[in-house]
């Protein structure tokens, strides 16, 4: 059988459940462990990575993917009233394409060296996206960011090492290890259950070539985008300007009128209960 | 370093009990009903939101600041938010800010630095607490509901309903999974500090090892929610126009959602009117 394994929409749509309900699970049960700070080393239980990974490798890497996205986005933000509007688009780009791409690594799953480069390789491409998002978030949101003392080096080292510390003690512990461990096993298991044929070295989406690249590199360009867009805001900064200048007329108009809503309002709620009452 | 270790075992066991998780989720999601925030039209609190989420990170004027976070505090505790969330908060937002400042302090800064620094933490405090009211105070087929409202994709509103109604079962279904391997194998004795370490790791390898059963047992859930998703028509029916409408003609804008509005606007209008008078 040549054809290239594609899932059918519905298909598409099982292994986006899927992944949304186990990653979601496993992200709230991180959301809601304490960290743990030994020294300077933070041990947290932070990388739950190898559920997304270890089925990104086994189906369809793109609806694994968005389901871990999204998956996290529902379960552990917006349940845990925890959602930062704009910012969490970063997260959501940044997850997608670590999991897409390790997935599209991966060619036949039952070969373990791949799998475990590209489990690495997966964790290590999210982390970093995150940390250059994260250093240019903080470059653009304190203002007179170079006139502070000591903030600069301070955020690139602390990120720096939040980046090392991740990719070595979260990457191989649990991203790397558990991965190892489940992909074999799963391998022509969990797909029969989804009604499909499992993933070999001819039915792979085919590698990584310039095309995903290219789209992982504007998705990327979003994500950075957003966010400074979230903390920065380049094109209201006029706007702000202009309305702190007109300052005290300006603002007392609005609380005039916003006191007049509110009694206006007010009167018009309790005519509206008193026919009810009587 | 052994009550180090004692303390992280515990607390890594204490926060694993499921059903105090479970508990605080539910009670999150579904536990407050009858606030005056629960009642609100999706619609407009999410207005409300975005406003909130934006334009803190604008404005730098300290007495606005003040006052968006004041106004945002009275609504989070208005929604009854669950115990659990603000705790996550509070630690969220000093960690942050605090491990941030002793870097800096490292790289030579002084007491000048903490000033930029508790103004971005003003600002992520009200940005979060406007999230944990609209997000942890609505219930979520009416958040749902509203964020169809404004065009999200169809299959975003459904996880966040998917996630609610399917979350209770998944983690009793983790839970037994858990107990199950707990009773089959033999923890190595705890009581040695090598005993600790080789115990805590054994914990960490049962919650990896029981992600194998529980993929495929998902992996079957999700095939049958698919399906029985596909017999009712749900990817024609997301698309559909007439659908939609029918689905959002129960929500409706009241006064007292005039109301909720007209005092914020008043209450952010009077903290810029202090700001400039200042």
């Amino acid at each position: 059988m040549d054809v290239k394994q594609t899932a059918t929409q519905p298909q598409k749509l099982m292994i986006f459940v899927l992944t949304m309900s186990l990653y979601g699970l496993a992200t709230l049960f991180t959301e809601l462990n304490p960290h743990f700070q030994v020294g300077v080393v933070e041990f947290s239980v932070e990388y739950f990575l190898f559920i997304p990974l270890t089925l990104a490798m086994l189906f369809d890497p793109m609806s694994a993917a968005l389901g871990a996205s999204t998956g996290e986005l529902v379960f552990s933000e917006i349940m845990l009233g925890q959602f930062g509007g704009l910012g969490e688009l970063e997260k959501f780009i940044t997850v997608t394409i670590g999991v897409y791409l390790a997935g599209r690594m991966v060619k036949n799953p039952a070969n373990r060296k791949m799998v475990g480069i590209a489990a690495m390789s997966g964790t290590v491409i999210q982390l970093f996206l995150g940390m250059v998002v994260d250093i240019l978030k903080v470059q653009f949101a304190v203002e007179d960011f170079e006139a502070v003392p000591g903030l600069p080096q301070s955020v690139f080292a602390t990120e720096g090492f939040a980046f090392l510390n991740d990719a070595l003690f979260s990457g191989i512990l649990f991203c790397l290890l558990p991965t190892l461990f489940l992909v074999p096993k799963l391998y022509g298991k969990i797909e029969p259950l989804l009604g499909m044929q499992p993933r070999t070295g001819k039915t792979a989406l085919g590698s990584i070539n310039a095309k995903v690249i290219v789209c992982c590199l504007a998705a990327f360009a979003v994500a950075v985008g957003a966010e400074l867009l979230a903390t920065s805001g380049m094109p209201l900064i006029d706007w702000e300007a202009g309305w702190a200048e007109s300052g005290t007329a300006l603002a007392a108009g609005i609380v005039v009128a916003a006191l007049l809503a509110v009694i206006i309002l007010a009167v018009m709620r309790k005519n509206a209960a008193a026919p009810e009452k009587s | 370093m052994e009550k180090m270790m004692r303390k992280l075992s515990d607390s890594v066991l204490d926060k694993l009990s499921m059903d105090f998780l479970r508990n605080q989720v539910l009670k999150n999601a579904y536990g407050n009903d009858d606030t005056f925030i629960a009642a609100r039209d999706p619609r407009v609190l999410l207005v409300w939101y975005v406003f909130f989420a934006l334009v803190p990170w604008f404005v730098s004027s300290l007495p606005f600041l003040l006052g968006c976070f004041l106004i945002v505090t009275v609504t989070t505790l208005m929604a009854r938010v669950a115990g659990l969330v603000l705790l996550l908060f509070l630690v969220g937002v000093f960690s942050q800010t605090g491990y941030l400042f002793l870097a800096s302090l490292l790289f030579g800064g002084n007491g000048e630095t903490i000033l930029p620094l508790l103004v971005l933490t003003l600002k992520v405090a009200t940005v979060s607490l406007a999230s944990i009211t609209v997000f942890s105070g609505l219930d979520p087929d009416r958040l749902s509901n509203g964020l169809m409202w404004f065009g999200c994709p169809e299959r975003l509103s459904f996880s966040i309903s998917y996630a609610y109604r399917m979350l209770p079962m998944l983690m009793e279904e983790f839970q037994n999974v858990l107990l199950s391997y707990r009773l089959r194998g033999n923890a190595p004795d705890n009581r040695t500090f090598t005993g600790k370490v080789r115990y805590l790791i054994y914990q960490i390898k049962i919650i990896i090892h029981s992600f194998y059963p529980l993929m495929l047992n998902t992996a079957k859930r999700s095939r049958t929610t698919v399906e029985a998703l596909e017999i009712k028509g749900y990817r024609y029916a997301a698309v559909n126009r007439e659908v939609k409408k029918m689905k959002l003609s129960s929500l409706k804008v009241t006064v007292d959602d005039f109301l909720f509005v007209a005092v914020s606007v008043l209450g952010t209008a009077a903290a810029a009117l202090v700001g400039t008078l200042i």
